[in-house]
């Protein structure tokens, strides 16, 4: 008996061996860092020193104008990047299942591609081909599309236009792999059975694939949400740091932005960040509703 | 029952939909290669022929923006981060599902949620600490505080779920030690898992730009990120060699996706950033 109690006492002191290295890394570089913006949040830098300001960043977050705007840019690109790439995802994913059967596997690798990139890597690349006398310019206006030259990088709106075409290049192929997976999944019997029934294939697709295609579609969008509310790199280095009237500022950004370029404030802009913590907690709430649910 | 015409018409429109598609996913990647042999000029004008420039654009990129010491800081903090850290948490998984504990789980728990954490969030205190540290512009200033992955944590217990416990207790009888049943026996039955753990890290830290941005600070330290943003928004830019440092930047995950491609999309499928 005492036999077994000492070696229950044996297993869990490998257990915490085991886990040792990584809580301690844990603890060092993520649950001090928590803990120490508590700190950070309630002082007010002015150049080196910092003083107690207790909930004045907030205040003072209420009224800043250019960050309620980055973070209304973050919703606007989720809002309309997020559908569009999903759909086409989707719809590719489909194609490739079920609508054509010679060379999938080559035009399954040729649109995955993108995703070797690095954000930085293809955010350069983008920047290169949309300058206003680059590459797609040139090929717009010689095939006749556009008279003028579009000011991809200079212009406001275009510049946002910029980032939901960069990340949709590099997002659609990742995306459409989980629909390629999620469509490996359905039984084909079920077409089958629809097909002696006189289904023609759109009706196959509203009917049959969508429906299961939901779970798929929930994840993708989930994901996508969060990548987008973190967003950081591709504004930073398509629009240099925020683009033209702040027209593709990011919350994330513009955190980064008060706490290294325009100013040296950690306590407001850990204040900020706060507020993509509460976002992105909501969001973790609405994912595991939604997931959670769906795989009952 | 039912006609050809009408079945071939839409059919027609997938094929070149997809051609489209595939061809614009490729076509910056051509675009890109053909770059790395034009002068700046025609870089960004766009022409697609082959020039001559490629010599000199390698020059460049290797005299003007020190292409070699870039691929080797990066590649050297992303080799490290993986050699340590699919250890650390591959230890940390194996010990969370093979020695179960109510206390530990409560740890697990913990690690879970911070999943959630924004890294904008994290990055403001940690940067604050690392300078406290006195490791400010240095490998280790990236390297240490994205060992530990909650999520590679979680990705790797998974699979060890997968693990039979009637192995380790054989190994037990055997008289083999907890670590050396680990080594010998759960690791070599788990390689699959541990190369997509290790393309996961690799990839994101090889790609990982905010952190770096924020504690690098001398043009020694530089990874490819940052040096490739920065020369972006010099004044002048040598588009030619921008491109050869692109390539190259490309290059080790390109070989890592063409040879594993299974565990590569295992990987990247597994990391929700």
């Amino acid at each position: 008996m005492s036999q077994k109690g000492n070696f229950a006492k044996y297993l869990n002191r490998m257990g915490w061996l085991f886990i040792a290295p990584a809580l301690t890394l844990f603890t060092v570089f993520m649950l001090y860092p928590i803990v120490s913006s508590l700190y950070l949040v309630t002082r007010k830098w002015k150049g080196s020193t910092d003083s107690f300001i207790g909930l004045g960043n907030f205040v003072r977050m209420a009224n800043d104008s250019v960050f309620w705007h980055a973070l209304g840019t973050n919703f606007f690109l989720m809002v309309v990047q997020i559908p569009i790439m999903v759909v086409l995802a989707m719809v590719l994913a489909v194609v490739l299942d079920q609508g054509i059967r010679r060379f999938r596997g080559a035009f399954r690798l040729m649109i995955f591609l993108p995703c070797i990139t690095s954000l930085v890597a293809y955010s350069v690349l983008f920047r290169i081909l949309l300058q206003t006398n680059g590459l797609a310019n040139n090929l717009m206006i010689g095939s006749g599309l556009i008279s003028q030259p579009i000011a991809w990088l200079n212009d406001p709106f275009w510049a946002n236009m910029t980032v939901i075409v960069a990340m949709t290049w590099r997002w659609t192929g990742y995306n459409m792999i989980f629909f390629l997976v999620g469509l490996q999944s359905i039984d084909r019997e079920i077409y089958e059975a629809a097909e002696v029934d006189g289904a023609g294939k759109l009706y196959q697709f509203f009917r049959i694939t969508l429906p299961l295609l939901v779970p798929v579609i929930l994840f993708s969008v989930v994901t996508s949400t969060s990548g987008t509310l973190q967003l950081f790199d591709e504004p930073n280095v398509l629009t240099n740091g925020g683009g033209p009237a702040n027209a593709t500022m990011t919350a994330a950004l513009y955190i980064y932005r008060q706490a290294f370029v325009i100013n040296t404030d950690f306590g407001y802009a850990t204040a900020m960040s706060y507020v993509v913590v509460v976002i992105a907690a909501i969001f973790a709430w609405v994912q595991i509703r939604l997931l959670g649910g769906e795989r009952k | 029952m039912s006609m050809v015409t009408p079945r071939s018409v839409p059919r027609f429109f997938l094929w070149v939909g997809l051609i489209v598609w595939a061809f614009l996913s490729v076509f910056p990647f051509f675009w890109m290669a053909i770059g790395t042999t034009l002068n700046p000029n025609d870089v960004v004008k766009g022409i697609l022929i082959p020039g001559n420039d490629f010599l000199s654009n390698v020059d460049k990129a290797t005299k003007n923006y020190n292409l070699p010491l870039l691929f080797f800081n990066s590649l050297f903090i992303a080799t490290m981060t993986v050699l340590f850290g699919v250890t650390v948490n591959a230890l940390a998984a194996y010990g969370f599902e093979k020695f179960p504990s109510k206390v530990r789980e409560g740890f697990f728990g913990v690690l879970l949620l911070t999943l959630i954490m924004p890294q904008i969030a994290i990055v403001l205190p940690l940067f604050r600490e690392i300078a406290f540290f006195g490791l400010l512009d240095s490998s280790a200033a990236i390297i240490l505080p994205f060992l530990m992955s909650a999520f590679v944590i979680f990705f790797l217990r998974q699979n060890f779920k997968m693990f039979p416990t009637e192995i380790i207790e054989a190994g037990r009888i055997d008289g083999a030690g907890e670590f050396s049943i680990f080594w010998k026996l759960a690791f070599p039955a788990m390689k699959a898992s541990f190369a997509s753990a290790a393309i996961l890290m690799f990839i994101s830290q090889w790609n990982s730009f905010l952190w770096p941005l924020m504690t690098i600070l001398t043009d020694a330290n530089k990874t490819l990120p940052i040096a490739m943003s920065s020369m972006m928004s010099a004044y002048t830019v040598e588009y030619g060699g921008l491109m050869v440092i692109i390539c190259v930047s490309l290059l080790p995950v390109l070989v890592l996706f063409v040879t594993m491609q299974k565990q590569f999309v295992a990987g990247l499928m597994g990391s929700l950033k």
